[in-house]
């Protein structure tokens, strides 16, 4: 007959596995959603992580990222305006993210247009935007009532100040805002959205 | 056998158990109840703006279409598309949100939330912030939560009618499985880490300055900051207490002396976000992400009514009262801290 201490080391021995499949299910899915959302630089593994489950995230939509404001804050407030013409000469302009001139409800519901506008439309990496949201421009615009000849994207921006201060709370700053019409679109005569 | 493979090997069975050991349902529920409501919300301040951004004839016409990520997605445009679509998401949408928040089907209640919101998360990738993250991932692991003990209209409807404990006494929740729990707290502690480590590579993190730059945002403002903040004192002591409470999290809120307090705390500081701040739902989302680490005080046994059950070491440290505990069957709480387990 075996003695308790001889059996001991055997148990000991058992390979340190899960004994569940929700266990190894609940481990993989942190190691890959940290790596997924992680810096590259900082965690080396990443690229074969992320080669590995990335298929499995997109398809369940459990992708993700996790960088707002970083590495660093963006240090300038952005707006972005559209003009156009109408055939009869007259012309108008409509400032998309002007958020804070917004009343509170309006802003709530219409966050995801600074993040279209402000974050996407306006960078020259999505210029693949421009021509698109222009001939929406049209059709909006010609379901008013408007005849739109041309289209003008303008993004404007202001610089964050050096030193934070009452004066420089958004409401109540008066830094000059910088424009830059970054698409020009003259509507083609046969057009038809 | 030497040292650190035993640990390994008590390490591993230390999780097992804390993933695989049955917990108290009502925090799962509390969560789907409350993350019912705000999927609703969504999709009610998203709906007027579908077809600009979801329509063919919208900001991103089909060909201009460029998918978050290569490789296929499960999505209704695998279905359909144009309006059709849209009226889909907006069914799933508030289908999904009402079933979650009252508790119908809640697992076919978060499948249709999850469906809507993957769906008009793949067809417009630039209208995302980090709330469709949080809404994508906890609907999809709610599908395999059992979510319908408390909170639950059927329930309370069955109730009313006497179709269940005619003796009147109400009828507990029994255990469910942790693992869905435990994901998504462990979801919230990575959300945490890793933004705070993408901070913790920006100069302005560490210098002081990066709060008072957003507080000059005029883009971001949701109402007036008061003069108190917009000060540099205030901008040093907001950056690093944020950088603080982002890393901190992931490894404090498991000790359960601590848990109280950090969740208190945590929204305290999201309030103050949300103040600040217009990042539509993403605030209330993540705060009710915390109503996973809450844990219930065991209600008193039907059996033996008038007996008090004994609670558990960790709830008698970092639990919340649940509100109105009656008569109920057993149901011992076990710690959510993979140490304490």
């Amino acid at each position: 007959m075996r003695s308790s201490s001889s059996r001991q080391p055997s148990r000991r021995l058992a390979p340190p596995l899960p004994r569940h499949w929700q266990t190894i299910l609940v481990a993989g899915y942190a190691f890959a959603a940290f790596s997924w959302s992680m810096p590259a630089r900082l965690f080396p593994p990443k690229a074969l992580l992320d080669g590995v489950c990335g298929a499995v995230l997109n398809v369940f939509g459990l992708w993700q990222s996790w960088d707002m404001f970083s590495p660093d804050p963006r240090r300038e407030d952005i707006r972005v305006e559209v003009r156009f013409a109408n055939r009869d000469g007259t012309s108008h302009s409509l400032m998309l993210t002007a958020m804070n001139a917004m009343g509170y409800g309006e802003r709530l519901q219409k966050e995801r247009w600074r993040k279209f506008f402000n974050d996407h439309l306006r960078l020259d990496d999505e210029r693949s935007l421009w021509q698109p949201f222009a001939e929406f421009m049209v059709r909006a615009l010609r379901d008013e009532g408007q005849d739109p000849v041309s289209i003008e994207l303008v993004r404007w921006w202001r610089a964050a100040e050096p030193r934070v201060s009452p004066q420089a709370r958004p409401d109540v700053r008066q830094a000059p805002w910088g424009s830059y019409t970054f698409y020009r679109w003259r509507v083609p005569a046969e057009f038809q959205p | 056998m030497s040292r650190g493979p035993g640990m390994i090997v008590r390490a591993v069975a230390a999780f097992d158990r804390w993933v695989m050991d049955p917990v108290d349902p009502r925090p799962l529920c509390w969560f789907r109840c409350w993350f019912g409501v705000l999927c609703l919300v969504n999709v009610l301040l998203l709906w007027p703006d579908m077809p600009m951004w979801l329509g063919d004839d919208g900001v991103l016409p089909p060909a201009a279409h460029r998918p978050p990520l290569p490789g296929p997605s499960l999505t209704v445009y695998n279905a359909c598309s144009g309006m059709a679509a849209i009226w889909l998401i907006r069914s799933l949408g508030v289908t999904g949100g009402l079933g979650l928040a009252l508790g119908i089907l809640p697992r076919c209640a978060a499948a249709c939330t999850w469906l809507a919101v993957t769906s008009y998360s793949w067809r417009n990738p630039q209208i995302l912030h980090s709330g469709d993250s949080l809404f994508r991932i906890a609907a999809f692991f709610l599908i395999f939560a059992r979510t319908d003990a408390v909170l639950s209209l059927p329930r309370w409807l069955a109730r009313r009618l006497g179709r269940q404990d005619p003796a009147g006494t109400i009828e507990a929740p029994t255990q469910v499985p942790a693992w869905p729990q435990r994901i998504l707290q462990l979801q919230l502690c990575i959300l945490y880490l890793v933004t705070g480590i993408w901070k913790g590579c920006g100069k302005a993190w560490w210098d002081g300055s990066a709060v008072g730059i957003v507080l000059q945002m005029g883009e971001f403002e949701r109402f007036p900051i008061p003069d108190l903040l917009a000060t540099p004192v205030m901008s040093r002591l907001l950056t690093w207490v944020t950088l603080l409470f982002e890393l901190g999290f992931p490894f404090l809120v498991w000790l359960p002396r601590a848990r109280l307090p950090l969740l208190a705390f945590g929204l305290a500081f999201h309030a103050g976000l949300e103040w600040i701040l217009n990042v539509q739902l993403f605030q209330w989302t993540i705060t009710a992400f915390y109503l996973l680490f809450l844990e219930p005080v065991p209600r008193r046994s039907s059996s033996a009514e008038g007996e008090r059950q004994r609670p558990t070491a960790a709830a008698g440290t970092g639990s919340v009262a649940a509100a109105g505990s009656a008569a109920a069957k057993a149901a011992p709480v076990r710690a959510s801290s993979p140490t304490a387990a």
